[in-house]
């Protein structure tokens, strides 16, 4: 019989052949492409929300469909399907998104009169292609695969307008920081193969549940000399660094703000709502393995912790939506970092998708208000849009009040379970999961006012600037896709309500926690809650601490969202921020990341290649030349029989062959 | 016979060419050159063989008679092809067409004496890849030398005449150095093999049969005999430190000779090891691994260090060769099936991405003459294509997924992390891998600074898309790396096959 899951490839293929066709024909098409694009991305929305309905029946799949090396006397590598809640409904966050992404890019592009259209609509099909690719990955090879392809998508698409000198520099960094970590994850894939021979997710077979057995020494495989504990430590943290770097993560975040010069709709799609979720959903992909090392849990929870804070005090300060949007992003996966090494796998898989809808708003809702201020992005040229265009801000407001986890909004409850699962976590005798909660719980009132700061200064007040007081109108193929966003920032929350049903004792409104229990036997939110190395304990009791987790970190969100009302929301404001001296210009500056950054590739490693090449010119070809001119010919010999005519060489190589062929004849002759 | 026909249709291929009028010499010569590519894609297609050529296994095609006999052993005429030498062939054949159709644009004297060199060494490189007689095979591996020498000396930039030589003198006296060490090891077998045929020589060895020789005990010989040939074969390859003569050689070569020299000249070197080194003497092998994986760790990162030194284009490319070969060097020393036939399959896979980026170079040099990263800026405005292509081959090179040069380097690095000849592997794996984030490095700063950016140009030359017959062999090219990318298996099954005899028996 064929069922729904036969079609699991075409998810993935559609927006390839969309790849195919844009780059193919899309300058003789209408719309260069788009409407391919937006066929593609609309087929796979379709198939991943039959697909959904599928899982939610009850059934996971997973396929191998192709092998790709079929080893002979050794491993078969190959490229496997893998569906259950978790990638189901990754799916559908990608599909609906790519597709919302292509209608609004008809908006921000075609109607913008860019050029080089084809080339824009093939590297969105090919991005959501890979990322599709990535998500159903059955196996930890193929995963690092389409994780690579998508960092290819997201260098050209950062570099579209390769024109200018910024985009191609940007392009370049993202791709090769990215690439630094990416190294340590390749190592971690054959280590992951060289350790159980295996590198599946899923199954009897797979590789987190053969570490287990290893842990519980019910199976023997290769630790290279290490205790099972250390070794998969050490592999979990070599994975780990392809995560720190996709996802953003310090010290590998200083990619992202630069990636904002790429065209706003690839910043929704790929800068914030899919790609850089990749590294998050890697680790809960494979959480079986995570789970079973306590220290690669704390490392993951104080980078998340660190990041969350860390990225949060630098929103503070930027003049650029983009800007403040990126470091956003960056905050915010850090709370699902924070989520996963604190034992929250629901939280962060809740976040990671609460945060897919209200960041690819507020980015859409970003390009809308750029378009409008024909492409200036300074929020202190804006000011007072709000009633130029109340859709744009309407939506825009609701994707903050999520940012802000401000209640009832999405970002509220996921943020909350993120903050609620450290907290009890840590409370259970973790000291450092309590000093990486600290750090999520004080991010949060950054973040609530660095994303009302933003909204002030682009919507409220006077405008600052003639070309604010009269926006360019956006067109329906915009006010669209910020429309639906709008709705599910606000509304998204709602499928997890887990302090309402510990506050009331309402059961069974955990729809998430549900879900996400459906999968098969080692993949499901139960088998990791059993794994991880966390016990609980609360304040009072469990619906006390709910409360009071809840309420601090609503308060501290509502401090800075009030904060920004009290500095922002006024006719003429002024940059407050200016009062913190040398802090702001600290932060303003990133804490100087960047420029350590590039010092060790052009301070520390060019220098050194220089070195190299002299060394190489001087000292190992110079013993080369040294050699020759002493030895085999001498100097004035290899001058002779440089300024000869052809005929010349040919004699002497002949000479030398028939030299050569006559002394092993006679030493034949000689001893056999 | 079809080897025959195919070594002697290259052959005469080549003599025709040499007589016909220059003006249609590069066409005549594209033509004929087809031929080989047919021939070895249908060895391809019927390829049925099994196992190691050397080691018992059944041979493809294969051709055996007596051909002289010199100083009391037989000389055979044996050739055949199984499955890591077909690959080659096949390389050898396509990347041969695709070299002399990019050869149309920047040769423009002695076309008919450049186009019957090229073909000259297709013959040649054609009998390295399928001669199993020492003797045909030494013939062979020497007049690959002569052809090259004249296409560099000729053809080459301003400073040919000193990097054709030290190609020459340089790969000769290395020639030399291995000659002389594989001849002490048919002396210090003495009976046990009555011909100079490689497999009967490959099984007395692993079998134990070795003798002393000019004072040395069997197993001083061997090693002192694997050292000589390993020097002899690494200068070919180029292992860093014996790598200099290269970088001069590409720089002064024209593109298509460029093309020759890495894509297939350099595969000679890791082939003869795999051959000779590898599976002749593999007891010596895992005992000097520290060395030979030492040294493959160093000429990747080196040759990486140095590209990323270089601000000509060409010589980042060649350089990146020392870099990619380091990889093919580790995989061989790691005796797994992976790490071996990895190798094998990155010497393809590096053969055409290394022609593809020369190529990719050469289109942009034809066209702006000049190859200097500082003399150019955006020129992906005027030339999209090309540039198209280019940023493409750059990502292959970088090990992009589902591009060839992944799938061997992710080979290679599988099969050396799980090694077990020693337990340092992993560490010597783990080291060599990071050669992918300094490739990155190189390419995506040239990209960079070339390709984009707003556009600007010095020379008094106008910019605009190269013809298609320029840009035509890149196409072909990044279709085959992308092919070998997603269906690997096209070589790796065969490439398998003849690896694992390798890895067992013989001392390990």
């Amino acid at each position: 019989m064929v069922g729904i899951f036969d079609f699991a490839p075409a998810i993935v293929l559609l927006p390839f052949v969309s790849f195919l066709v844009a780059l193919a024909v899309g300058d003789r098409l209408p719309k260069g492409g788009a409407l391919a694009g937006i066929a593609a991305t609309a087929g796979s929305l379709l198939l991943a929300a039959a697909t959904f309905l599928t899982v939610a029946g009850g059934r996971t799949y997973d396929a191998t469909i192709y092998t790709w090396a079929e080893g002979i006397e050794a491993v078969d590598l190959t490229f496997g399907i893998l569906i259950d809640p978790l990638s189901a409904m990754m799916l559908l966050i990608v599909t609906l998104i790519a597709f919302l992404v292509h209608v609004f890019s008809l908006g921000y592009m075609n109607d913008e009169g860019e050029v080089g259209l084809p080339r824009y609509y093939a590297g969105l099909g090919l991005f959501t292609a890979s990322m599709l690719g990535f998500v159903v990955a059955d196996n930890l090879l193929m995963a690092f695969m389409f994780f690579e392809l998508v960092g290819l998508c997201s260098y050209l698409l950062i570099g579209f307008w390769f024109r200018e000198p910024g985009p191609p520099s940007a392009a370049k960094k993202a791709f090769l920081v990215t690439r630094f970590g990416d190294y340590f994850f390749l190592v971690g894939v054959v280590a992951v193969f060289a350790t159980f021979g295996t590198a599946a997710f899923s199954g009897s077979e797979s590789f987190p549940v053969l570490a287990e057995a290893a842990l519980h020494g019910e199976a023997t495989v290769n630790t290279f000399g290490f205790a099972p504990q250390t070794w998969f430590t050490i592999v979990g943290l070599l994975v780990l660094g392809g995560v720190v770097g996709k996802s953003a993560q310090f010290p590998l975040h200083t990619w992202l703000p630069d990636a904002m010069e790429g065209p706003t709709p690839v910043s929704a799609l790929i800068h914030a709502a899919t790609m850089v979720a990749a590294g998050v959903y890697l680790v809960a992909r494979m959480y079986g393995f995570y789970a079973l090392s306590p220290d690669a849990l704390a490392i993951i929870a104080l980078i998340g912790g660190f990041t969350a804070l860390f990225a949060a005090t630098m929103g503070v300060v930027k003049r650029e939506i983009k800007q403040v949007l990126a470091y956003s992003t960056i905050s915010q996966y850090g709370y699902m970092m924070l989520a996963l090494g604190g034992g929250g796998y629901v939280a962060a898989t809740f976040h990671l998708m609460t945060h897919a809808f209200f960041k690819a708003l507020l980015f859409l809702g970003a390009g809308s208000v750029i378009i409008a201020m024909h492409h200036n992005e300074d929020m202190w040229d804006m000011g007072g849009l709000k009633e130029k265009m109340p859709v744009t801000y309407y939506a825009f407001l609701s994707g903050s009040l999520a940012l802000a986890g401000i209640f009832p909004f999405s970002g509220f409850w996921s943020k909350d379970e993120v903050l609620y699962e450290t907290l009890i976590h840590g409370l259970g005798g973790s000291p450092v999961l309590l000093a990486a909660y600290a750090m999520g719980l004080l991010a949060v009132f950054f973040t609530g006012f660095y994303t009302f700061r933003m909204v002030f200064l682009t919507f409220h007040g006077e405008p600052r600037t003639q070309t604010a007081s009269d926006p360019h109108s956006v067109r329906w193929n915009v006010k669209g896709p910020l429309a639906v966003l709008g709705v599910l920032a606000a509304t998204t929350g709602l499928v997890n309500m887990v302090p309402v049903e510990k506050l009331l004792g309402i059961g069974g409104i955990d729809f998430l926690h549900q879900w996400l229990d459906m999968s098969t036997e080692s993949l499901n939110a139960h088998h990791y809650g059993e794994l991880i190395p966390y016990s609980s304990a609360y304040i009072g009791g469990e619906a006390t601490t709910v409360a009071i987790g809840a309420g601090v970190s609503l308060g501290l969100a509502l401090a800075g969202a009030g904060l920004a009302h009290l500095l922002y929301n006024v006719p003429e404001p002024v940059e407050h921020t200016d009062r913190l001296g040398g802090i702001k210009t600290l932060l303003y500056n990133n804490y100087y990341q960047d420029e350590y950054q590039v010092w060790l590739a052009n301070g520390v490693t060019r220098p050194v290649a220089r070195v190299a090449n002299k060394f190489d010119q001087g000292v190992v070809d110079g013993v080369v030349n040294g050699v020759s001119s002493v030895s085999l010919f001498s100097g004035s010999r290899v001058r002779r029989i440089q300024t000869g005519v052809v005929s010349n060489y040919a004699v002497l190589l002949t000479l030398g062959l028939t030299a050569l062929l006559l002394a092993f004849g006679l030493l034949g002759g000689w001893f056999v | 016979m079809i080897i025959e026909a195919l070594i002697g249709v290259t052959f005469l291929a080549a003599l025709v060419v040499f007589v016909a009028p220059d003006e249609y010499a590069g066409k005549l010569a594209a033509a004929l050159s087809a031929l080989p590519v047919l021939g070895s894609l249908w060895m391809w297609a019927q390829y049925d063989a099994s196992g190691n050529a050397l080691l018992g296994g059944s041979i493809a095609f294969e051709t055996d008679v007596v051909w002289l006999t010199l100083g009391g052993l037989d000389l055979h005429w044996f050739v055949g092809v199984d499955g890591i030498s077909l690959p080659l062939v096949v390389l050898t054949t396509i990347l041969t067409t695709l070299a002399i159709v990019s050869a149309w644009t920047p040769i423009s004297n002695r076309e008919s004496q450049f186009y019957g060199l090229m073909l000259f060494m297709e013959a040649n490189l054609l009998g390295v890849f399928t001669a199993l007689d020492f003797f045909a095979w030494f013939v062979f591996w020497e007049a690959v030398l002569v052809p090259m020498y004249f296409l560099i000396g000729v053809w080459g930039g301003p400073n040919r005449r000193y990097a054709a030589i030290k190609f020459f003198v340089y790969t000769n006296v290395a020639s030399l150095v291995m000659f002389i060490g594989f001849i002490a090891l048919v002396f210090g077998l003495g009976d046990s093999v009555s011909s100079m045929r490689l497999p009967e020589i490959a099984q007395a060895l692993r079998a134990g049969a070795l003798g002393g020789f000019a004072g040395l005990d069997a197993a001083t010989l061997k090693t002192v005999a694997f050292v000589a040939t390993f020097l002899g074969f690494a200068v070919k390859v180029p292992v860093a430190p014996l790598h200099t003569w290269l970088p001069d050689a590409h720089v002064e070569a024209p593109t298509p000779v460029s093309v020759m020299l890495a894509g297939v000249l350099l595969k000679m070197g890791t082939y003869a090891l795999l051959r000779f080194n590898f599976t002749m003497m593999p007891d010596v092998a895992t005992a000097l691994v520290v060395p030979i994986a030492g040294i493959a760790v160093i000429s990747v990162i080196y040759g990486a260090m140095l590209a990323l030194a270089q601000q000509d284009l060409k010589r980042i490319v060649a350089y990146s060769s020392v870099s990619s070969m380091g990889y093919v060097i580790l995989g061989l020393v790691a005796y797994t099936t992976y790490g071996v036939g990895g190798a094998t399959f990155q010497m393809i896979a590096h053969g055409l991405i290394s022609g593809l980026m020369f190529m990719a170079v050469g289109v942009i040099y034809n066209t702006t003459h000049t190859r200097m990263v500082g003399d150019m800026s955006g020129i992906a405005d005027r030339m999209p294509l090309t540039a198209g292509i280019f940023v493409a081959g750059a990502f292959g090179y970088m090990g992009l997924p589902l591009m060839a040069g992944f799938a061997g380097e992710f080979f290679i690095f599988k099969g050396s992390f799980a090694s077990t000849v020693h337990s340092a592997m992993p560490l010597f794996t783990a080291a060599a891998m990071f050669g992918i984030v300094i490739v990155a490095g190189y390419l995506l700063f040239a990209m960079q600074r070339t390709l984009f950016g707003p556009f600007s140009f010095d020379g008094e030359y106008e910019i605009t898309n190269a013809p298609t017959h320029d840009v035509a062999p890149l196409a072909v090219l990044l279709l085959l790396v992308i092919v070998l990318g997603v269906a690997p298996d096209l070589f790796f099954g065969m490439i398998q096959d003849a690896v694992n005899p390798i890895l067992s028996g013989g001392g390990l």
